[in-house]
Formats: structure tokens, sequence, C-alpha cells
């Protein structure tokens, strides 16, 4: 703890200190609150599409295994070929609760039958299928992406400011309060020495005055 | 041809077909716990020789299907051999010229996302006309348009379609436009080599061919009303010359509001067994398991052929639908077994014959 001249005008810069991280403190918990809940908003739809997305992720995987049973795993990369490309998404940003989060473009990747680039008579209705379901789970994982970015930047910042919370009510104000206490001590302590010294010098005043009367 | 030669070719196919593995050998492999224990138990049969190959490259599942391709390959090749008439042979090869349909398939779509000619070639399998070192040729090809001059340059037919649609594809970038030119070009190419003299042989191909082009319109249909497409030209979907719908029945079928309705109109048709399928199924519009059903139509009608006249191309086409149906049926249950599917699962997609 840094050491402080025992005045009255560091007693009041301490005390206007600690009024400040107070301020901050409950400026932080109420910044706390509100991201908490935020985070609980999205982590109910980040929860959900886990689900979904682990429920579609089984079902593309079995479709996927049935198709290469009955296709050849030959037919079913020959159709992937057809089907390959990039996926471009735009990415912006937006704030929550000063918090950046990134804001991922809708992009719908599932397509129709006939939009997969393949001759539908050439490719069974299975491979189809596979197609579907992995074209949906990949939606999903756009989707989640973006949740989940935001979910993880929110959980940070809340630990962040947990831990900025906890710094000012356990240490800086705790520490601020000690050293207002220890001002105020020794402020009083110099008041009563000299108060007492006034009292010596009256009485010693007093005394020679006393004995200047007895002289005359 | 005359009988004689088919007597010939006919009992070899016999012989061979006896080495088909029945529904006890299938169910002896099902129950094998692991593929080491499948590729012990296929050691015992005609696969023996492709997997003693392909066991020097693969090992586990990849072993098995890479021999069993190339016993596909091997057997399919031998089968042509078998005969010398060219007229035989150009039913057997409409038969097997799917493959090549589907490997010129692969390597269009290997250009179009110019990926490397080594992963095209993975994905070939030259069971058709077009032998490995020809699509080799074709997959070292720069783009789609020097795959279609070489295909041109070679004489083959199927540059035909490819030439004609090349443009509109060039405009589009659509490889649809490409592959539907060349299924159709398949089905009336064949259909027109089949038709015209009143050749016994010819009509069993032939039979065969009309109901694959109802089963493919079928499928078409289907996919069309789930994805509700609006059809402005019914020509440009179907093929025409199917066996059991007629072209105004299919558009008809075209105009239908859900999957279900299609099945109700297949009810007066052989096709009414699609009515046998899981309500669900229907409901959520599963086309597999409706297409699954016609594929089962399909191998089943293939393989009676064995029941017709033993000295006709009956039995050489009879072969090789049951043959492309075990390979089919082996690969089932060694992807099964890998991924322990259960025993009903793995028997609901099996089609014994």
């Amino acid at each position: 703890m840094e050491q402080a001249k025992p005045t009255r005008m560091e007693l009041i810069r301490v005390k206007n200190q600690i009024k400040l991280a107070e301020q901050g403190k409950d400026l932080l918990r109420q910044k706390m609150d509100a991201l908490i809940q935020e985070f609980f908003l999205i982590m109910r739809d980040v929860s959900d599409s886990r689900f979904e997305l682990e429920a579609i992720d089984a079902s593309a995987r079995h479709s996927l295994h049935l198709a290469v049973a009955v296709d050849d795993s030959v037919a079913v990369r020959s159709a992937a070929l057809a089907t390959r490309r990039g996926v471009y998404l735009d990415i912006s940003g937006k704030n929550i609760m000063g918090v950046p989060v990134p804001v991922l473009e809708k992009k719908v990747i599932s397509k129709g039958t006939f939009e997969r680039g393949y001759s539908v008579l050439g490719v069974s209705g299975r491979i189809d299928e596979v197609a579907e379901k992995f074209e949906r789970e990949l939606d999903l994982i756009i989707a989640l992406a973006e949740t989940e970015t935001s979910l993880r930047r929110l959980g940070e910042e809340i630990q962040m400011n947990r831990r900025r919370v906890n710094a000012l009510e356990q240490v800086v104000i705790p520490e601020l309060k000690e050293m207002a206490k220890e001002i105020k001590i020794a402020i009083e302590e110099r008041e009563r020495e000299d108060l007492f010294r006034l009292k010596k010098v009256k009485k010693i005043i007093n005394r020679r005055k006393e004995a200047e009367k007895a002289e005359a | 041809m005359d009988e004689m030669d088919y007597s010939h070719a006919n009992a070899r196919l016999r012989a061979m077909k006896s080495r088909l593995l029945g529904q006890q050998a299938l169910d002896e492999l099902i129950n094998k716990p692991d593929i080491d224990a499948l590729i012990t138990a296929l050691e015992e049969t005609a696969y023996r020789t492709e997997l003693q190959k392909a066991g020097i490259e693969h090992t586990g599942i990849i072993r098995i299907e890479t021999a069993l391709r190339r016993d596909l390959v091997y057997t399919f090749r031998k089968i042509l051999r078998f005969f010398r008439e060219e007229e035989e042979k150009i039913s057997i090869r409409i038969i097997l010229n799917r493959w090549d349909l589907q490997n010129i398939k692969t390597i269009l779509r290997g250009k179009k996302i110019n990926a490397h000619h080594d992963e095209i070639q993975e994905n070939l399998v030259p069971a058709g006309e077009l032998d490995y070192a020809a699509l080799i040729e074709l997959s070292q090809q720069p783009d789609i348009r020097a795959v279609i001059d070489l295909l041109a340059t070679w004489r083959i037919e199927y540059a035909r379609p490819l030439t004609r649609k090349l443009q509109e594809y060039l405009e589009r970038r659509d490889l649809a436009i490409l592959e539907f030119a060349l299924d159709r070009f398949y089905f009336e190419n064949a259909r027109s080599a089949l038709t015209g003299d009143d050749n016994y042989s010819k009509g069993i191909v032939l039979d065969l061919l009309k109901t694959e082009i109802d089963v493919a319109n079928i499928r078409m249909v289907l996919r069309v009303v789930r994805d509700k497409i609006y059809v402005e030209e019914p020509g440009d979907y179907l093929i025409k010359g199917g066996k059991y719908l007629s072209f105004d029945q299919l558009v008809q079928m075209l105009a239908a509001r859900s999957i279900e309705d299609i099945v109700k109109e297949l009810i007066q048709t052989p096709y009414a067994f699609l009515a046998g399928v899981g309500r669900e199924d229907l409901v959520f519009e599963r086309i597999s398991v409706l297409e699954r059903e016609l594929e089962r139509f399909m191998i089943k009608k293939g393989c009676s052929s064995f029941l017709k006249d033993p000295l006709s191309i009956a039995i050489p086409v009879g072969y090789i639908w049951a043959k492309q149906n075990e390979v089919t049926n082996i690969r089932i249950i060694a992807r099964s077994i890998m991924g322990l599917v259960p025993e009903a699962d793995m028997r609901r997609v099996m089609t014994y014959v």
C-alpha cells in the first residue's frame, strides 16, 4: 500500500477515490448483470442449435454410411466432386454492452436437388440425402459460429468484469478505506498532540503569569 | 449368334452363376464379427484372387471394396470376351455402358473444379467400354472442352450430346446440363440400337432398358414434385420410351402435389409396390426409400432373365445383374460390420435374388 501523507487534503482525496471506486464497482456490477442476461439469452439458442447440430450430424453420417455401402464410395466421391465449392461469408461486427461480437452473413448453403450441379438421374436418392443433410449441417454450423463466438466473447468479458469487480471490492476499496482510516487516525493523533501541547503551553504561561504576580 | 455359340458361352456363365453367393452364404458373411474375419471368409470365394492383389496396397474395408470393384471389372470384361458376334456384344455393352457414363461424369465433375487427375482416377471404375488407359487419358485433359474433344476424336458416341450442349454449359456453368444430356443420350441411343428387327435377345435387353427408363422417369418425377419445380417443358425432364408409363401419364404425375399423390397414381401400374413403403417415409418425402424399392424391382427383373431362354442373351444379362447385386450386398455387409450396424438394418438395404 502506498504511503500517504496524513493531511486533511489527502484524506479528502482518498475519500473521493473510495467514492469513485464504489461507483465504478456498481457500474461494473450492473454491466455484468446485463452481460449475464445477454449470455443466457444466447446460450439458450446455442444449446438448442447444438442439440440440433448433433442430431443432424448423426443423421448425415448414417446416410453417408448407407450411401457408401449401397452406392460405393466411388459414386459418393464422384458426386462430391460435382458439388464441391468454397463457402464465402461476409463478416461484420456489432457491440453488445461494449463487447465486439461478429455478425456472419446468413447465407443458406442448402440447395435443391436440381441446383447441386449433377444430373439427378446419375445420382441416387441416398447420395442426394447425404448432400442435403450435410448442407443443413453446414447452415447450422455457420449460424452457430456467430452465436458461439458471441457467447465466448461475452463469457470472456463477464470473467474480466468479475475480476475487476473483485479487485475493486476485495483489494482497491479496502486498501483505500484502510488508507483513509490511517490518515484519519494520524490526523486525530496530531490534533490530540496539538491540543496537549497547547494546554501545556497555556499551563506554562499561566504559571509564569502567577510567578510574576507573586514577585510583584 | 447361333444357338451353338450361346450354348458354350451360357454354359460358362451358368458355371459362374453357380459360384455367386446364395442367401445362406451371405447370411454366414453377415455373422462375421469383424472385417478380418470377413476377408478370411471372402478368401474362400471367387473373390480370393482380387482380395490377394488388393491386399498388397490396402487393408480392411478398402481392401474389400477395391477387390470387389476389380472383380466386377474383370468379370464384365470376361463376359464380353465370351461373345464373338458384334450383335451380342452390342446388347451386353448397352448394359455395361452405364459405367462409361458414370466415368465420363466423374471426369467432367473433376475437370469442372480443376481436381488433380489422381483424385479423378481414384474414382473411376473401368467396367464399361472405355478401358482404364482411355479413362486415364481423358482425366489428364486440361478442361471439359478438351475431354469432349478427345471423346470426339476417338469417335466415342457420347461426344455428340456433350458437343451439342457444351455452349449451353459454358453459358450457365451448370454441369447438370451435360450430365442430363448424357443420360438422355444413353437411353435414346440404346433404345434405337435395340429396336427395329424382331430379335428375341435384343427384345430382352430392350425390355429391361424400357423398364429402366420408367424408373428413371419416376425418380425424376419424385424429385420435381418434392422440390416443387415448375416444369414448363416436360420433355426437358422426361425420357420417352418407357415400358409401362406413357409420356402423358408422367406429365400428369409432374403436376402432383405430393409424393403420396404420385404413389397413388402408380397403383394401377407394375410400380404399385411403392405404396408398400412406410407412411412416414411418404409423408416426410424420403425419396431414397422409394428409390431403393425401385432398384430392388430392377434387380429382381434383371436377375429373372435367368428364367428365360437359356440359349439367348438372357443368361449374360441375368448374370450381370446378379453379379452387380452380389457386389453391392457384400459391400453393404462389409460397411455394416465396420460401422456396427444392427443386422436388421443391414438386411433392410440388402437385396436377395
